[in-house]
C-alpha cells in the first residue's frame, strides 16, 4: 500500500516574511457564511451552546456501540474467556484454601470450609519436603543445569551458524533447530532405550544387553533429565542468540581488534556483554519451559523417584489430593509469572542497546581458517547427538526383537504390523492396534477443532480490539487471552480439573470427556491466537473495511467478503502453529485425558507405563514425524521463520 | 441531490485531546464542488469522515437534506453503509485480495445490478480512468498513481450522488493530475453530483472548486468562492495560506514609526480606519508594481525600494525588493528590464491592500472606505 508521502507536502503554514510578530498566530475565531453570496460574515456569535448532557452523550454512544455486532461479540467473547480462563484459575486457587471432598475427616472440618491445611502440608509440614521442597530444588537444579549446558553448546553454535564461514552453515542453521520441532520426551524415550537398567521392568536397555550395566545416575534422574532438556532447548539459544548476533555490528568488533584485543578478548569483553539481554531472555524462556515440562522427568525420573514440581503435582492429582494439587499448581503458576515478568524486563532492557541493529550495520563473516573443519565437526556431532542418534535409536528399537542385539534375524516388523504377539494387552503391531487409530483420530479432531476455534477466536479478538468504540473491552480481551501464557500447561490443566471435575450449575462434569481436553487446549492456545489476530488486524487497519462500509456493505457482508478473505493467510498460520504444538503437547493432556479420550501423546505415556517400549517408541516416532512435517509445511505455506512460532 | 449540513459539528479523539474539529458550521449545497483546504492536520480528513459516518461526533449534528443522519443530542446515527456516498480514502484502501476488476464491481454486486449492466458500467469507468489493462492484477501490483485511479473507479462505478474525495490526486504525475481534474469537473457537470474534495494544494482548490472552505486547527476560517478567498481573505491565516508566492505581510503593531511600517501606518490613516486597530497589512506579490518616483499613480501606497534579487520561475519572475528594512516579494509576468541593485519605487492600488486588525481579522471598515472613495478618483 502506498500512502501519499506526508513528508513531501508543502508546509501549510507559510512563514511570514516581514515581521517577526507574525510568528505566533493571533487567536482567530472561525468565520463562516451560510449565506452564499456574502464572502465573510463577521464573527460567529460568541455564545457557545451548552455541551450535550451526559444522558444524551451516553445514549448516542450506546446507539453507536450496539449498532453493529462488534461490541456484542466482544462482550460475549469476553464472558466466554472469563469463564474458560479466569474462572478455572480462580476455582483452583480457592480449592487450595478450602476443605476438599473426601478430606473432611482428616482435617476435621466440613467440606468446603476455609482451611490452611493444604498450604501447611505443602510448605511447612514434614511431608512438604517430599511434596514441594525437594521437587522445587530438583526443578531448579535440572533447569539451571539444562540452561548452562544448552548455553555451552548453543552459544558457540549460534556464533558458528550466524557469523562464520563454517561448512554447511545454511544447512546447519535449519538442521540444528530440528530437536525443537520434536516432542522433548522423544529424547527421553531414546535415552531409556539405550541406558535402561534392571531398576525397572520390561526389556533391558541396549547397553545392558551388550553386557554393561549402566549405573542408576546415568540411567535415570537428574543427569539424563538435564541432558535431555538441554538437547531439546539448545535450538532456543541458537535461534534467539543467533538472531541477535546477526544484527550485531561488525564495526564494534573491528574497533576492539584495532585497539589490540585478541579474538577471545573481543568475544568475552565486547560481544558477550552486548548480547547479554538476548541471552538472558533465552535462558529465562528455557527456564519457564522447563518448569512446565512433564514428559521428560516422568519417563526418566520416576524409576528412581526423582521428582520435579510437575511430576509431584501429577502424583497429587493421581492420588486425588486435589487440595495439595491446587497449592502446587498455584506455586508453579507463581514461579511462571515471576519468570515471565523477569523476561519482560529483560526485553525492555534489550531495547536500550541501540548499537545492536543500528544503521550501517556490517555483518562480516569471520574466517575460521584451520578451525573450519573442527567447527564443522563440532556442529555435526551436536546434530548427531541431538537428532540422529535419538531418532535412529528409537527407530531401531521398534524393529528389533531383542533390544541391542544387532543380528539380521533379530530384526522384525512385528511391533509395527505384527499379529498375535505374545504380550498381555497389545497383541498386534502398533499400526494394527485400534487404540492407536482411536488416539490418532482423537488427536486430529480434538487438537484440530481446538486450533481452528482458537484461531478464529483470535482473529475475532483482534477484530474487536481494533474496531470496538468501547476501549475497555478491547483491553480486557487482550489481557484475559494473554493470561494462560503465564500459567504452565500442567497447572492450567489442574485448574480445569478443579472447575470441571464435578457438575456446576448447568455445566455437567466434563472430566473424562473429550470436551474438557478441547476447551483446555483452546484456552491454552489463546495467547498465541489472539496475539496473531491482533497483530494481523492492526496491520490491516480499518481502511479496507471502512471502504466496504461506505460502498454499502453491512457487517456480515464485510466479514465474509473483506475481513476473513484478507486475513486468510494469518488465519492459516494462527491455526497451523497451535495445531503442531498441540499435537506434541503432553503436560496439558496428561492430567485431563482418560484412556477413552487418549490422544497420541498420552497414549504413548500409557504404553510407557505398561512397559510396551517398542510400541511407545513407535507412537512417539509417529508424533515426531507429524510435528516435523507439520512445521516444515507451515513454514513453506506461510513463508515464516519458525523462530516466530517459538513461543508455541 | 440534497444539501449536506453540518451544524456545530465537533470531534475530539479521546476525552482530553484537543478538538480535531470544533464548532464546524458548513452547508454543502446541491451540485456544489466544495474543496476543504488547509494545512496538514487541520481536520480535513476528520470532517470528511464525519460526513461519511466513519467518525462519530462529539457534539453537533449532520443533516442530508432534511434528514438528520447524525446527532448527539437527538441520539441519531445513520451508519455509513446507509448514507449512499462515495468516498476515496487518502490511503486508497483498496481491497488487497480482490483484482482491480473486482475492486471496481464490488459496489455494483452489493446492489445486485444485473450482470450485463454491471460489466458495461465497470468497463466504462475503467476505460475512463485508463485502468482496463490492469483489470486482472491485484492492488499490490500497481503503482501509487494507478491505485489512486482504481480507488476513484471503485467509487465512480456505483455513481453515488455525493462524492467525498480525500486528496485523490496527490499521487498522480502532473499530466495525469490535470486529466483527472478535467475528468472530475466533467463528472461534476454531467451528473450534477455534489463533491466534497479535500486537498492541501491551493491550485487544485482554485481550479476545481465552486466553493472553498479554508480550515486551520480544526476550525473553519473562511467559506467562499475561489475568487472571494483569494481577493478578500477573511483573516490573515487565509491570506497567507492561499497564494504563491505568499502574500507580503507588514506587521503594524510595533511602536516604530519609521521605515515601511511607518509609511504604511501613515498611508492607512488616510482611509479613516484608525491606526490603533490595525494589526497588519497584506499585499499580494502580483499587486505590487515598480516605477520611478514621478510615475506613481495618485493615491496609491508606495515607497522606495532596491531590487536585491531576481528569480525566474518559468514564464514569470519573482523580484525581491528591499524596502526600508523589510523585504517585499513581487511577481512579474514579463521579463523585468531591470538590473540588480536598481533603486526604484514600488506602488500598489488601495483596492489591492488587505488590512487586518490586531486579531488578524480583515478590516471591513477599510474595504468599505476604499470602495466608497475609489470611483471618485
Ligand atoms: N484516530 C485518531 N486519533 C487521535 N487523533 C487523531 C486521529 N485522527 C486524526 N487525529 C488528529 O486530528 C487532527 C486532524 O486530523 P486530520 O486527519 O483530519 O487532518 P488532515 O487535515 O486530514 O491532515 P492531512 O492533510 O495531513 O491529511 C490531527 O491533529 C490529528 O493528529
Ligand atoms: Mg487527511
Amino acid at each position: 500500500m502506498v500512502f501519499s508521502g506526508k513528508g513531501t507536502r508543502p508546509q501549510g503554514r507559510r512563514r511570514a516574511r516581514v515581521s517577526p510578530e507574525t510568528q505566533g498566530w493571533p487567536d482567530m475565531r472561525p468565520l463562516s457564511s451560510p449565506t452564499r453570496d456574502v464572502p465573510f460574515a463577521g464573527e460567529r456569535g460568541a455564545i457557545a451552546p451548552s455541551p450535550p448532557t451526559t444522558f444524551q452523550r451516553l445514549r448516542y454512544r450506546l446507539k453507536i456501540s450496539l449498532r453493529e455486532p462488534t461490541t456484542v461479540i466482544g462482550i460475549v467473547t469476553a464472558l466466554l474467556f472469563a469463564y474458560l480462563i479466569v474462572v478455572p484459575i480462580v476455582s483452583m486457587l480457592t480449592d487450595a484454601v478450602h476443605v476438599q471432598f473426601g478430606d473432611e475427616r482428616r482435617i476435621g472440618r466440613p467440606f468446603g470450609e476455609l482451611t490452611l491445611y493444604y498450604l501447611n502440608r505443602a510448605f511447612l509440614a514434614p511431608i512438604s519436603t517430599a511434596l514441594f521442597w525437594t521437587p522445587l530444588l530438583n526443578t531448579l537444579s535440572v533447569a539451571f543445569g539444562a540452561i548452562l549446558l544448552s548455553f555451552l553448546v548453543g552459544a558457540p553454535l549460534a556464533w558458528l551458524v550466524s557469523r562464520t564461514d563454517m561448512f554447511g552453515r545454511k544447512w546447519f542453521a535449519t538442521a540444528l533447530i530440528v530437536p525443537y520441532m520434536l516432542p522433548a520426551w522423544t529424547f527421553a524415550l531414546a535415552w531409556t532405550t539405550l541406558f535402561k537398567n534392571r531398576t525397572v521392568g520390561g526389556q533391558p536397555g541396549w547397553i545392558e544387553a551388550l553386557g554393561f550395566t549402566p549405573p542408576d545416575w546415568l540411567a535415570y534422574g537428574r543427569v539424563p533429565i538435564t541432558v535431555v532438556l538441554a538437547l531439546h532447548y539448545t535450538p532456543f539459544i541458537i535461534l534467539l542468540f543467533g538472531t541477535a548476533l546477526r544484527r550485531f555490528d561488525s564495526q564494534l568488533e573491528d574497533s576492539a581488534r584495532i585497539l589490540g584485543a585478541r579474538q577471545y578478548q573481543v568475544a568475552w569483553r565486547i560481544i558477550l556483554p552486548l548480547m547479554r539481554p538476548a541471552l538472558l531472555s533465552a535462558m529465562v524462556l528455557i527456564f519457564a519451559k522447563c518448569l512446565g515440562e512433564f514428559g521428560v522427568p516422568y519417563v526418566l525420573g520416576l524409576p528412581v523417584k526423582f521428582e520435579v514440581l510437575s511430576t509431584s503435582l501429577f502424583r497429587s492429582i493421581s492420588s486425588r489430593q486435589s487440595g495439595v494439587a491446587a497449592v502446587l499448581a498455584g506455586a508453579i503458576m507463581l514461579i511462571g509469572i515471576i519468570t515471565l515478568l523477569i523476561d519482560a524486563r529483560l526485553v525492555k532492557e534489550a531495547r536500550r542497546f541501540v548499537t545492536v541493529g543500528s544503521k550501517g550495520t556490517m555483518n562480516r563473516l569471520t574466517r575460521l581458517g584451520r578451525m573450519r573443519i573442527l567447527a564443522t565437526l563440532f556442529a555435526a556431532t551436536v546434530f548427531m547427538l541431538s537428532v540422529g542418534l535419538p531418532l535412529l535409536t528409537l527407530f531401531l528399537s521398534t524393529v528389533m526383537e531383542v533390544p541391542g542385539r544387532f543380528a539380521l534375524d533379530n530384526f522384525t516388523l512385528n511391533y509395527w504390523i505384527g499379529r498375535d504377539l505374545d504380550s498381555v494387552a497389545l497383541r498386534t503391531g502398533i499400526l494394527l492396534s485400534p487404540d492407536l487409530w482411536s488416539a490418532a483420530w482423537n488427536t486430529l479432531w480434538i487438537v484440530g477443532l481446538a486450533s481452528i476455534t482458537s484461531g478464529l477466536l483470535g482473529l475475532l479478538v483482534g477484530y474487536v480490539t481494533v474496531r470496538t468504540p468501547f476501549r475497555p473491552l478491547a483491553t480486557f480481551l487482550r489481557q484475559v487471552t494473554f493470561l494462560p501464557y503465564l500459567v504452565p500447561g500442567i497447572a492450567f490443566a489442574t485448574a480445569y480439573l478443579s472447575l470441571f471435575a464435578v457438575q456446576r450449575g448447568p455445566v455437567p462434569a466434563l472430566y473424562g470427556t473429550s470436551a474438557i481436553l478441547m476447551l483446555a487446549l483452546m484456552a491454552d492456545q489463546m495467547p498465541y491466537a489472539s496475539r496473531a489476530g491482533v497483530s494481523a488486524m492492526m496491520q490491516l487497519g480499518k481502511d479496507p473495511e471502512e471502504a466496504a462500509q461506505v460502498a454499502g456493505a453491512g457487517w456480515f457482508r464485510r466479514m465474509l467478503s473483506i475481513v476473513i478473505p484478507i486475513q486468510k493467510g494469518s488465519l492459516v498460520t494462527g491455526i497451523l502453529l497451535p495445531f503442531i504444538s498441540g499435537i506434541k503437547g503432553l503436560s496439558l493432556f496428561v492430567v485431563l485425558a482418560v484412556p477413552s479420550t487418549d490422544v497420541l501423546t498420552t497414549f504413548s505415556m500409557r504404553l510407557v507405563d505398561y512397559h510396551y517400549t517398542q510400541a511407545a517408541n513407535a507412537v512417539v516416532l509417529i508424533v515426531a514425524g507429524i510435528a516435523y512435517a507439520g512445521t516444515l509445511a507451515a513454514q513453506k505455506l506461510t513463508r515464516t521463520n519458525i523462530a516466530e512460532g517459538l513461543g508455541g | 441531490m440534497p444539501t449536506i449540513t453540518l451544524r456545530d459539528a465537533q470531534k475530539s479523539y479521546g476525552t482530553n485531546a484537543a478538538n480535531a474539529v470544533s464548532n464546524l458550521d458548513l452547508e454543502i449545497g446541491d451540485g456544489e464542488f466544495m474543496c476543504l483546504l488547509g494545512p496538514s492536520g487541520c481536520g480535513k480528513t476528520t470532517t470528511l469522515r464525519m460526513i461519511a459516518g466513519l467518525e462519530n461526533l462529539s457534539d453537533g449534528e449532520i443533516r442530508i437534506g432534511e434528514r438528520v443522519v447524525d446527532s448527539v443530542r437527538q441520539g441519531v446515527f445513520v451508519p455509513p453503509e446507509k448514507r449512499e456516498m462515495g468516498l476515496v480514502f487518502q490511503s486508497y484502501a483498496l481491497w488487497p485480495h480482490l483484482t482491480i476488476e473486482h475492486n471496481t464491481d464490488f459496489g455494483l454486486r452489493l446492489r445486485k445490478v444485473p450482470k450485463a449492466e454491471r460489466e458495461a458500467q465497470v468497463e466504462r469507468v475503467m476505460r475512463a480512468l485508463d485502468i482496463e489493462k490492469y483489470r486482472h492484477r491485484y492492488p499490490s501490483q500497481l503503482s501509487g498513481g494507478q491505485q489512486q485511479r482504481v480507488a476513484l473507479a471503485r467509487m465512480l462505478a456505483v455513481n453515488p450522488g455525493i462524492l467525498l474525495l480525500d486528496e485523490p490526486l496527490s499521487n498522480l504525475d502532473a499530466r495525469l493530475r490535470l486529466e483527472m481534474r478535467a475528468e472530475l469537473k466533467r463528472i461534476h457537470r454531467e451528473f450534477n453530483t455534489t463533491i466534497v474534495f479535500v486537498t492541501h494544494d491551493q491550485w487544485e482548490a482554485m481550479t476545481l472548486a465552486t466553493k472553498i472552505a479554508v480550515m486551520n486547527e480544526g476550525s473553519l476560517q473562511q467559506l467562499g468562492t475561489p475568487n472571494e478567498i483569494y481577493d478578500l481573505p477573511a483573516n490573515r491565516f487565509v491570506a497567507e495560506f492561499v497564494g504563491s508566492p505568499p502574500i507580503n505581510i507588514l506587521g503594524l503593531n510595533g511602536p516604530d514609526g519609521s521605515g515601511l511600517a511607518g509609511a504604511a501606518r501613515q498611508y492607512l490613516a488616510r482611509w479613516h480606519s484608525g491606526p490603533e486597530g490595525i494589526g497588519s497589512l497584506g499585499i499580494r506579490p502580483e499587486a505590487l508594481h515598480l516605477a520611478r518616483s514621478d510615475e506613481i499613480p495618485e493615491g496609491s501606497f508606495s515607497g522606495p525600494v532596491e531590487v536585491t534579487g531576481i528569480l525566474p520561475t518559468g514564464g514569470s519572475w519573482i523580484l525581491e525588493l528591499a524596502g526600508e528594512g523589510d523585504p517585499l516579494f513581487m511577481t512579474m509576468h514579463e521579463a523585468p528590464e531591470i538590473d540588480l541593485g536598481t533603486k526604484a519605487h514600488f506602488w500598489a492600488k488601495p483596492e489591492a491592500l488587505h488590512v487586518f486588525d490586531t486579531k488578524g481579522q480583515r478590516s471591513t471598515a477599510f474595504d468599505r472606505n476604499v470602495r466608497r472613495s475609489t470611483p471618485t478618483q
